[in-house]
């Protein structure tokens, strides 16, 4: 599984999309930085992260709009497919490559944190809180956008899935309070409250899992339709 | 060491490769032939459990593919159609990348990979993007993928398509090389291939094995007429005679008349008797020059059209 990790963390960064990732996201989170905190001379450096969340949703696709789709399409899947590794262990590679790209944007954050604690003394607790729910609700992202990669050859048709779902789950608590605890979102609002709600935290977890392992089912069963 | 029982595989109501079954043994270097879509790569994939069978098992190498894929797949190298590679790494991250996916151990892989660079030819080019490759190179690399952990058993899905010549008699000799010590199997559909570089020609078509033979047998099951084509200097056409004075022309037929006046001719025969020597001293009595004689060859390609014409009759 390393193998994958090392080679697919790799190649983010071989290939423009690790950096644009990292760079897009601190530039937007930078703007929100200056409108959310400096323009209120405020020091909540968790407040970013509403925002950073809605960054989240649109730039996770650029993480895993590749992960299958783009092996299905040149065929290297033959290469991982026919090698003595399981199909698990591919995937929860490629997550983890995913999510550690995610961890070094988080980590390029502190920055932010090191500014406000010039001027102020901003909640160390509730930035770590919040840093953790960031971290769970990218893992939930990533999870899907690997499952909508499996599911085609495009990486384009993968990335609108990915937004899609996002945006749907985003926005369904607006028709019906029905869908509130559907909204990956919304969970992940309580964070920068500063309360890890146990609730919220395994609802990530398992929609993670569940993900990966509806990836597993469609790739498992493409051996026998392909 | 590999082994093919009624096997079997069905894309809904297509039956893409039908109830197929055959035995490798080790050292063998097999062709699978067969026209497009006849499914060589389909049976190829299977074998190196990229997609499953249907029906039947496969062993490789006392393992099932289904039961046991991880050993079974440690026994295979695996050179998919197309060449896919990861086109953003260089030559040696990709094979040290296939190592590591082998789990080729740590301390002897950097020593592996070397020598197979070495071998199959990659060493001035170890370090350039596999995207800035040309092809026969790029070939070159998706063996060297194959080669490594030591595979018992190569898998080459077409591996000469798309080369030049001179590319292609080296990646032969690099294959004639590789069956001293390896279980191949190759497709392909150039015959002339085949019959240069295995000992035992599959062929395939409509997802049935149509033939299992060596390439000499299979070139000799197939009856032709014993024809002999021959190109003379016969100003005064005397040729015509000739079917009076050796009695086991049956008949001569002229195909063309070249520029330089000679004469291009068929000569079909009664028997299997080689009367080539007759004809020699014969047509020299009647001052009827001899440019050139050759007895026509039975090849693997007629082997190949007639087998797979028979199979739709």
């Amino acid at each position: 599984m390393l193998t994958i990790i090392k080679k697919e963390f790799k190649s983010y960064f071989l290939s423009p999309i690790g950096y644009i990732f990292i760079g897009l996201f601190l530039v937007m989170f930078s703007i929100f930085f200056y409108t959310d905190v400096v323009q209120y001379g405020s020091t909540n450096f968790e407040y970013i992260f509403y925002s950073g969340a809605t960054i989240l949703t649109f730039i996770v696709p650029i993480l895993t709009m590749r992960a299958f789709a783009e092996e299905r399409k040149t065929g290297t899947e033959q290469l991982i497919l026919t090698a003595p590794i399981s199909l698990t262990k591919v995937i929860i590679g490629k997550f983890i490559a995913a999510t550690l790209v995610v961890i070094i944007t988080e980590i390029c954050t502190f920055m932010y944190f090191g500014i406000l604690c010039f001027f102020g003394m901003p909640h160390i607790t509730t930035a770590l809180a919040t840093l953790l729910g960031f971290l769970l609700l990218a893992m939930a992202y990533i999870a899907f956008g690997i499952f909508a990669s499996s599911l085609t050859e495009n990486q384009i048709i993968a990335a609108i899935l990915t937004v899609g779902f996002f945006i749907l789950t985003w926005f369904l608590p607006q028709f019906s309070t029905v869908f509130t605890n559907f909204s990956l979102i919304n969970m992940f609002s309580k964070f920068p409250q500063g309360q890890i709600d146990i609730a919220d935290t395994v609802t990530f977890i398992t929609f993670t899992v569940a993900c990966i392992l509806l990836t597993l089912i469609v790739l498992q069963r493409r051996k026998s339709v392909r | 060491m590999i082994e093919l029982k009624n096997v079997t595989k069905k894309y809904g109501n297509f039956t893409a490769v039908d109830n197929i079954s055959f035995t490798i043994e080790e050292g063998e270097i097999i062709g699978l032939l067969g026209p497009n879509g006849a499914g060589k790569s389909t049976t190829m994939n299977m074998i190196t459990g990229f997609i499953e069978q249907t029906e039947g098992d496969i062993i490789i190498d006392g393992y099932d593919m289904l039961k046991k894929p991880k050993k079974a797949k440690r026994e295979i190298g695996y050179m998919p159609e197309g060449v896919p590679l990861y086109t953003d790494l260089t030559v040696k991250e990709f094979v040290n990348y296939m190592a590591e996916l082998k789990k080729v151990n740590k301390k002897v892989r950097k020593e592996k990979v070397n020598k197979i660079i070495e071998e199959t030819g990659l060493k001035d080019v170890e370090k350039k993007l596999i995207k800035n490759l040309s092809r026969g190179y790029k070939q070159r690399t998706s063996l060297a993928g194959a080669l490594v952990g030591e595979p018992k058993i190569l898998i080459l899905d077409e591996p000469t398509v798309g080369l030049d010549p001179k590319q292609i008699t080296e990646i032969r000799s690099l294959i004639k090389e590789l069956g001293k010590t390896h279980t191949i199997i190759l497709s392909s559909h150039i015959l002339s291939e085949v019959s240069q570089i295995c000992s035992k020609v599959i062929i395939i078509n409509k997802g049935k094995i149509v033939a299992i033979d060596a390439p000499q047998n299979l070139e000799n099951k197939v009856n032709t007429n014993n024809n002999i084509y021959i190109t003379v200097e016969d100003p005064e056409n005397k040729i015509e005679k000739m079917k009076d004075i050796i009695t086991d022309i049956k008949d001569i037929k002229l195909i063309c008349t070249n520029e330089d006046g000679t004469k291009h001719y068929s000569i079909e025969t009664q028997g299997d008797k080689d009367i080539r020597k007759t004809i020699f001293t014969e047509f020299a009595k009647e001052n009827i020059t001899i440019y050139e004689m050759k007895k026509q060859d039975v090849t693997l390609e007629d082997a190949f059209i007639q087998l797979i014409e028979g199979g739709k009759n």
